[in-house]
């Protein structure tokens, strides 16, 4: 992003802007640490504002941003519990998201992604690194206090079971968000990736008003993004738009189109 | 009538009354963040703070006790000769909604000593010394390979500044060579003692490979032998001539077996190496002579096959 380019800010975050390379759109967060790159993703300076290129091949944030995704995202100021967090690729982009003021918490189990994480927290002072298992949430109970959000990215086949636990225990209030990156092929072969999903769209809306899901292809092969915000009271305006859909209701939907 | 219970947060304890709102604390673990982490992760009876204890100790018997995380209700429970629960999420929920934040500077220097220190921990599991040793090993070997080759394909001009420079190289190729030996060789003892039987029916220096390439001993004895099997392997080109194996393709007596007859062996050696594995992360028993027996008549069965 060349100062000067037209960028454009994206409406429901005020640390994200985009910008249009060709005919690919391009997502920019404000960075919260220094440099140099965390991934190797590119930087640049506008207006005395520091950004980092967020990538949908990457990211399933960011994939799941340039698929419209509709759910909120992390906001300034906002505490984040983050499962799976890896070496910090997307955590970091979370941590920019939420700015000085939030905090993210990352919670990874893997011992050398860990260390990459940790060494990433030393630069970016709004994220706190845990290593633990995120089934354990118990363990780690005094560590985090109730969040606004979960951010969940768990090769795992319970990865949905892991959430709700960590939500129950660490989700402020209702109405906090929950964004799950569903990994359908770590979930067994027994089902195809739509079920996977509509199966886990099923078990999510009893504890949440989900969004409607989107698919992170080209970028994640077999991942969705599914989530919505916590608490069943506000589960049934948006019901519709999580029913799962079997073959026969696509056609039945086709044909009223 | 609630419990009174004890939450953590951070380096800091409170003591949550019956009526929901902090009746006592902070009873902080140190002043220092870095000696609190040190002590809450290795929490015992005697890290409690006495303040804390002495405040514990006016309660009523009668009155229930609980405490989270479970570390500190287990410790609190030796230190008061009393049952310490846990309590439900709800209890905890709402307990954890009334504790007071600390300062942000503070609780960073805690993460980050708390991450350190765990880190320092985990890595010296002897699992993860293992994983450690057979990667190092594999990217050494893979750079005496890459010497060998270029100074193999290296043209030397006799009576140049260039002689002074090779020799310099010689000596640097062979101490990468005697550090290969030697990592190679305590890889090898290594993966002897701690994965005995996958040692045995693989190979020492296959077997730790296989262990680095699943992430754990563990890991690899949950996988079923198919994922063994193609484990370290290429995607090739061509979905329909998939791998047929990866790390296996170095294991013990696989090269004594025509090509043509080497994945049908690999198929069951990776049977042999997931019961073997098995036995190395639950039992402990030695089994490897029963399995290298098997092995060794796979090999003479494939070997005497035609065609």
């Amino acid at each position: 992003m060349r100062p000067g380019r037209a960028y454009r800010p994206v409406a429901r975050s005020p640390r994200l802007v985009e910008t249009t390379r060709g005919d690919r759109r391009e997502l920019w967060t404000e960075a919260v640490g220094d440099f140099p790159p965390v991934y190797g993703e590119r930087w640049t300076e506008v207006g005395g504002r520091r950004f980092r290129l967020f990538e949908p091949g990457r990211s399933k944030l960011a994939a799941a941003i340039v698929r419209e995704w509709a759910g909120d995202l992390p906001a300034p100021g906002e505490r984040w519990l983050y499962l799976g967090a890896a070496s910090g690729t997307t955590a970091s982009h979370v941590a920019d998201l939420v700015g000085p003021e939030g905090r993210v918490y990352a919670v990874e189990r893997s011992v050398r992604p860990f260390a990459r994480l940790l060494a990433l927290a030393d630069r970016w002072p709004n994220l706190r690194p845990i290593l633990a298992d995120a089934r354990e949430a118990r363990e780690y109970g005094d560590l985090v206090p109730p969040v606004d959000g979960v951010y969940a990215d768990i090769a795992q086949p319970d990865q949905l079971a892991i959430v709700l636990a960590n939500a129950e225990l660490f989700l402020a209030s209702e109405g906090a968000r929950l964004l799950v990156a569903l990994k359908t092929p770590s979930m067994g072969r027994g089902r195809s990736a739509v079920a996977h999903r509509e199966a886990s769209e099923t078990a999510l809306a009893e504890f949440a008003s989900l969004v409607p899901s989107v698919s992170l292809e080209p970028f994640h092969r077999g991942h969705f993004m599914v989530g919505g915000r916590w608490g069943r009271a506000s589960k049934l305006p948006l019901a519709r738009s999580v029913r799962p859909t079997t073959r026969a209701g696509r056609r039945r939907g086709r044909s009223r189109r | 009538m609630r419990p009174t219970l004890v939450v953590g947060n951070g380096p800091f304890l409170f003591v949550i009354g019956p009526e929901g709102r902090p009746s006592a604390g902070p009873f902080a673990l140190d002043p220092d963040p870095e000696v609190a982490a040190h002590r809450r992760d290795g929490l015992t009876s005697s890290d409690v703070p006495e303040r804390l204890v002495e405040t514990l100790d006016t309660l009523p018997r009668d009155i229930e006790l609980m405490a989270s995380p479970p570390r500190i209700a287990s410790a609190l429970s030796d230190r008061l000769h009393r049952p310490v629960n846990s309590p439900s999420t709800a209890e905890l929920r709402r307990a954890r909604s009334v504790v007071p934040p600390f300062d942000p500077a503070v609780e960073r220097r805690f993460f980050l000593a708390l991450g350190r220190l765990r880190l320092e921990r985990a890595l010296r599991a002897p699992e993860e010394v293992l994983i450690t040793l057979a990667r190092e090993e594999d990217r050494v070997e893979r750079s005496v390979g890459r010497e060998a080759r270029a100074a193999e394909s290296f043209v030397p001009v006799p009576d140049s500044p260039l002689e002074a420079h090779l020799a310099a190289w010689e000596r640097a190729r062979r101490a990468l060579n005697d550090l290969h030996a030697a990592l190679r060789h305590t890889v090898e003892s290594e993966a002897k003692r701690q994965v005995p039987n996958l040692a045995a029916v693989v190979g020492a220096r296959t077997a730790a490979r296989l262990v680095a390439a699943a992430g754990g001993v563990r890991a690899l004895a949950r996988m079923p032998s198919s994922r063994i099997q193609l484990l370290g392997s290429r995607r090739r080109p061509s979905p329909e001539r998939g791998p047929r194996y990866g790390i296996l393709y170095r294991a013990d007596r696989l090269q004594e077996l025509p090509v043509g007859r080497r994945a049908a062996y690999a198929r069951s050696l990776a049977a042999l190496a997931a019961i073997a594995v098995r036995a190395d992360a639950t039992t402990r028993h030695d089994i490897s002579p029963t399995l290298l027996e098997r092995r060794d008549r796979r090999v003479e069965t494939l070997l005497r096959r035609r065609g």
